[in-house]
């Protein structure tokens, strides 16, 4: 179990830097189709800041923002809107993750679909990136507690 | 003008090697950590030289932001693990 650390310097450092990391981290996920970046970049980014949430201000205050419950349900939630937006596809008539065929339910034009579509998957992908890098920062860091205290957390 | 760019990054990668020499060969571990660190600072110069030689600054500045924000991330938690474990 990490512990609020004590020093003043990084405890400043990370609240003024976690709100400019969790932008920067939407900011990739909206832009991945111009620039560098894009879902799987924007969730590690986004979960950089709950790493140096925790590291800095203990688990507890962690927990508080995003418990493993809550990474369970998020993760899911990504793969759902993944699955479930190349599904759609499907159904519509095209193939799996085939864009264009979205057009008919949102009133574009299958160009604008497209760009849609993917920023939809994108934040699927960000979601679930982001909930299972929480999870395995949550499991790197509670290992040395005892085995009952673990299965409690669970 | 490109040309003094890439002067510019063969010193950044010169200067790379000194700090990889402290990272490797430090006496203490707290040498090895403050190499690790610039090491990652001069390749954020490194990234952002080669968009200007490329003209793609625009592509290059994103991801040498990302570069800075995880080095700055990856340097607390070295020394969080390094106080938790007792050796400094």
């Amino acid at each position: 179990m990490i512990q609020e650390s004590d020093d003043v310097i990084v405890k400043a450092v990370a609240r003024l830097l976690v709100p400019f990391i969790v932008v920067y981290a939407l900011y990739v996920v909206m832009h991945g189709h111009y620039s560098p970046g894009g879902g799987f970049q924007g969730g590690v980014i986004l979960a950089a800041s709950f790493v140096l949430l925790g590291v800095s201000h203990g688990l507890e205050k962690t927990r508080r923002r995003m418990s493993e419950k809550a990474a369970r349900v998020v993760s899911s939630i990504g793969v759902l809107l993944y699955g479930g937006i190349g599904a759609l596809c499907l159904i519509l008539g095209g193939n799996y993750l085939d864009y264009a065929k979205l057009g008919k339910i949102l009133r574009v034009t299958p160009a604008e679909a497209r760009s849609l579509g993917i920023l939809g998957v994108e934040i699927g992908v960000a979601l679930a990136v982001m909930a299972v890098m929480c999870t395995v920062f949550f499991a790197i860091f509670t290992a040395e507690e005892s085995p009952e205290d673990y299965r409690s957390v669970e | 003008m490109t040309q003094f760019f890439v002067i510019i990054g063969v010193g950044m990668c010169v200067l790379v090697l000194l700090c990889l020499y402290r990272a490797t060969f430090g006496p203490t571990i707290l040498n090895r950590a403050a190499g690790i660190s610039a090491i990652g600072t001069k390749t954020l110069i490194i990234l952002l030289l080669m968009g200007v030689i490329y003209d793609r600054i625009d592509m290059f500045i994103d991801i040498s932001m990302v570069y800075a924000l995880l080095n700055f991330i990856g340097t607390v938690v070295l020394a969080k693990y390094l106080e938790r474990s007792g050796e400094v």
